[in-house]
């Protein structure tokens, strides 16, 4: 149950590889040469790599003038990122140079499919002499035939630049009987030069001095910092290989070393792995250093220089090609070519007047494993702040190590349209001259001009706001002052509301205690009637809010509304009153009797508005 | 008797003294615009240029300066005189029309105000003022009624609580259009190919290309640099000398 679940997954796995692989990208081609430079006789290597498609149809020769160009091989690739896998086929071929001068192999058509692919056009320098470009231990073997490892460094070129990229191989060899394993390495050693991550090459069966090697080839690329003469390499690596055990448990001799070339493998272990065990042993590989000349890039660059050295070729474009002023244009710049990628930078504006240029940026596709061949493509976001005829012109220098010297690439031109603005240039202030009907569409448009000049001069004014102005705090003060008055005079009447009120209370209590006194039965007449007379004034007075003592019966009459009988008794009482008060009669203990005084206080209590 | 002989001969220097200086200024004033008609532009701008720094300011006589800018191709000032006009006297058609045009010219960016500022400006910071005094007061006036009435009246309580409420509003309303995008801290760009730019330096990455005439918000001065917010909503260092303060101080 269990290993019928794993198979179902292997199946799945396979199943969505081999979709993966279906739908890989469409198929593409690179070519690269092993080396742009080489002597008379001296082979170089072109691959021709198709990526994307199981069968390609290739030449097998290549046919040029000066230079022998046959297929020597083919391996397959297989790549795998994120289980999408890739696979690329390379078709190496050995081109052997016949006589001096600068070679172009053309472009190949290669049909994969039913579509058909070029492979772009390589150059080749050939030269006459070793001195200019020779490839360094070329014949480079073991130092020995017992060797059952070597390593050897192939750079080019003995002369540079200070900054340029130049390609080196690594090639490491083993003797297939050693099983050996790489276990550290290879990397470069030296000073004055940085060296790229080594890519690994290939590996084949090489027969060197009659023997067999499994020659394992790393590429890289080399780029001198400093100028001056300093030495490449050694090249370091280290292995693990099987040898032959120690001279103290040496077997006897193999009967096939006829020749006594002391050969470790003439050991009989090697013939019957199984009857002995062997030695594992961790062997340094080291190579020869390769002596190497820096020279310095001569002065005076261009100042669009920036420090790229190879050589390359530019193209341009731009869109859209009708915008408004202030509107973005896309510039595309394509650098394509071989050298020191990293030190490309964007071609720089020959004239930005009226243009608002954004930060560009940058897109590098390599074409071979050390990225010295390659496309940089920059983008560049320019806005015409004002009306522009074309983009302007892209400059983009290097430095051509084959010539020696500075290069600058130019754009073309690149017309657009951009409308919005008026036109640079013509004076504001200039009279506008009559165009012909002819030209009048070209013309742009007048722009329009400003009103008159104004003869008045106007009020003179502050751009102080006027909360901050001295005049407004001092006008406060008005509206302060009412309001310090109008609270003032609210004060007062509130201190005269309270006045009066304390008059009308104290006049209640009068009018209260009169009238509990002329209830009780222990005062005389005279007494009686005056204090009967003095309720019937406080008791006008509050209604009239007057002087109780300027009251007299007819006000008082008047004040509460009485009728005729009533106003008749009212009169009495102040008549009475008033007799009994300054006439002297009725003096003594006389007393009230009870009808009279029920009366009085019943006309008291009628009193009322 | 001799106390308003005093008083007349103190008054009589200090009238005299303005009466002469107004009749110099609109004289000088007078030169400018001969100058301006005759198409000596620069001239004009000399005189006009003097009227200014001795502190006459009139709406009027920002717009003929803005003019004479406009007429020598100078139209960072020239805009930056308009504007000037224009924050003397909000309602000045001449100044406006010419701004814009001026604008149009040079392509000159605006800042964008917040939605309170847009909404609160129909009215300027003096009327705002004026609102903010006369409703303070009437509050004022209502709550004294208030405190000594006998009886407390909804109509008076009402009233205080409007007016304390515009008073409040008319406040902000200040605030807002005094320290907006278009207040006291709003600069003109007067240079050509000025770059606002990440630090106080003419090395330093460029921000945003700021055609003559456009706008800033002044935040800060560091020696011969402004940090000033950019009519994009960022914020960068421009050289000083190519800005002008719409609204100048004595």
């Amino acid at each position: 149950m269990h290993s019928s679940r794993i198979g179902l997954v292997l199946i799945a796995l396979i199943a969505g590889l081999g979709a993966n692989t279906a739908f890989t990208a469409s198929p593409s081609v690179t070519a690269v040469l092993g080396n742009s430079e080489a002597v008379v006789g001296q082979t170089v290597q072109m691959e021709i790599k198709v990526t994307g498609a199981n069968n390609a149809d290739l030449p097998a020769e290549i046919s040029v003038d000066g230079l022998e160009i046959h297929e020597t091989g083919t391996s397959r690739q297989f790549e795998m990122h994120n289980l999408t896998t890739n696979s690329s086929t390379v078709y190496i071929y050995t081109i052997l140079p016949l006589k001096p001068g600068t070679f172009t192999i053309p472009p190949q058509m290669i049909r994969v499919g039913s579509s058909s692919l070029r492979t772009p056009a390589l150059k080749l320098n050939v030269s006459d002499s070793p001195n200019r470009s020779t490839r360094s231990n070329q014949t480079a073997q073991p130092a020995s035939p017992n060797q059952l490892v070597f390593a050897e460094l192939i750079v080019p070129k003995k002369s540079a630049f200070v900054g340029e990229i130049v390609p080196a191989e690594i090639r490491l060899g083993f003797d297939p009987r050693a099983h050996p394993k790489l276990i550290d390495g290879p990397e470069v050693s030296g000073q004055g030069f940085t060296a790229q991550k080594l890519q690994q090459g290939g590996e084949n069966l090489e027969t060197i001095n009659g023997r067999t090697y499994d020659v394992v080839t790393f590429k890289t690329a080399i780029a001198a910092a400093r100028s001056g003469k300093f030495d490449l390499g050694p090249v370091k690596a280290k292995a693990q290989v099987l040898t032959p055990r120690g001279p103290g448990t040496r077997r006897s001799r193999s009967p096939f070393d006829l020749f006594n070339l002391d050969d470790p493998f003439s050991d009989p272990f090697f013939s019957d792995p199984f009857g002995q065990l062997g030695e594992r042993r961790e062997v340094e590989i080291n190579s020869d250093p390769v002596a190497f000349e820096v020279k310095p890039l001569p002065p005076n660059a261009p100042a669009s220089f920036s420090g790229a050295i190879g050589n390359f070729t530019m193209t341009t474009e731009a869109k859209p090609k009708s915008v408004l002023v202030g509107d973005p244009i896309t510039v595309t710049s394509t650098i394509s070519g071989r050298g020191n990628f990293d030190r490309v930078n964007a071609p720089a504006l020959e004239d930005d007047h009226g243009w608002h240029k954004y930060p560009p940026s940058s897109k590098f596709k390599q074409d071979d494993e050390v990225g010295i061949s390659g496309t940089k493509t920059f983008e560049m976001v320019l806005s015409p702040n004002e009306k522009k005829q074309s983009i302007p012109l892209l400059a983009f220098s290097y430095f051509d190590p084959v010539k020696e010297r500075y290069m600058t690439l130019h754009s073309d031109p690149i017309a657009i349209t951009v409308q919005g603005g008026a036109a640079p240039g013509p004076s504001i202030a200039a009279q506008p001259s009559s165009p012909t009907p002819a030209t009048m569409s070209a013309v742009p448009a007048k722009p329009q001009d400003i009103l008159y000049q104004l003869t008045e001069r106007g009020r003179m004014q502050s751009f102080m706001p006027l909360y901050a102005r001295p005049i407004f705090w001092t006008s406060q003060l008005i509206p302060l002052l009412i309001l310090l008055g109008f609270a003032g005079w609210k004060m007062r009447q509130a201190r005269i509301g309270n006045r009066e009120a304390r008059r009308i209370a104290a006049l209640q209590h009068e009018a209260a205690e009169l009238m509990r006194k002329l209830r009780r039965n222990d005062v005389s007449p005279r007494e009686y009637y005056a204090e009967a007379s003095r309720v019937v004034r406080v008791k006008a007075a509050l209604a009239r809010n007057t002087d109780p003592n300027a009251i007299d019966a007819e006000t008082a009459a008047d004040t509460f509304g009485l009728n005729g009988d009533s106003r008749e008794r009212l009169k009495r009482l102040f008549e009475q009153s008033d007799e009994l008060q300054y006439s002297g009669t009725h003096n003594g203990s006389e007393r009230i009797s009870p009808e009279t005084r029920h009366d009085v206080l019943e006309l008291l209590d009628d009193l009322r508005v | 008797m001799k106390g308003r002989r005093l008083l007349v001969g103190l008054c009589c220097p200090v009238i005299c003294t303005f009466v002469a200086a107004s009749s110099f200024a609109q004289t000088d004033f007078d030169k400018a615009n001969k100058e301006y008609a005759q198409g000596h532009f620069k001239e004009a701008i000399a005189d006009y240029g003097t009227l200014v720094r001795s502190g006459q300011w009139s709406a009027n006589l920002f717009y003929d300066l803005g003019n004479a800018y406009f007429r020598a191709g100078d139209f960072g000032r020239a805009i930056l005189n308009y504007e000037r006009s224009l924050a003397l006297e909000r309602h000045h058609p001449e100044a406006a029309a010419n701004l814009q045009i001026a604008r149009d010219e040079a392509r000159a960016l605006e800042m964008q105000q917040s939605w309170p500022e847009r909404y609160l400006q129909f009215a300027s910071v003096h009327q705002y003022s004026i609102v903010a005094a006369v409703a303070f007061w009437v509050g004022a006036f209502c709550t004294v009624a208030l405190i000594f009435a006998r009886r407390r009246s909804a109509r008076l309580i009402a009233l205080s609580i409007l007016s304390f409420s515009v008073y409040a509003l008319a406040i902000f309303a200040t605030y807002e259009i005094d320290h907006g995008n278009k207040g006291r801290a709003l600069a003109i760009i007067t240079d050509d190919n000025v770059q606002a730019r990440l630090a106080t330096a003419d090395t330093a990455n460029s921000i945003l290309a700021l055609p003559p005439g456009s706008e800033i918000k002044m935040l800060n001065t560091r020696g011969d640099w402004v940090y000033a917010e950019l009519p994009n909503n960022l914020r960068g260092w421009i050289p000083a000398k190519s800005t002008g303060l719409v609204r100048l101080s004595k």
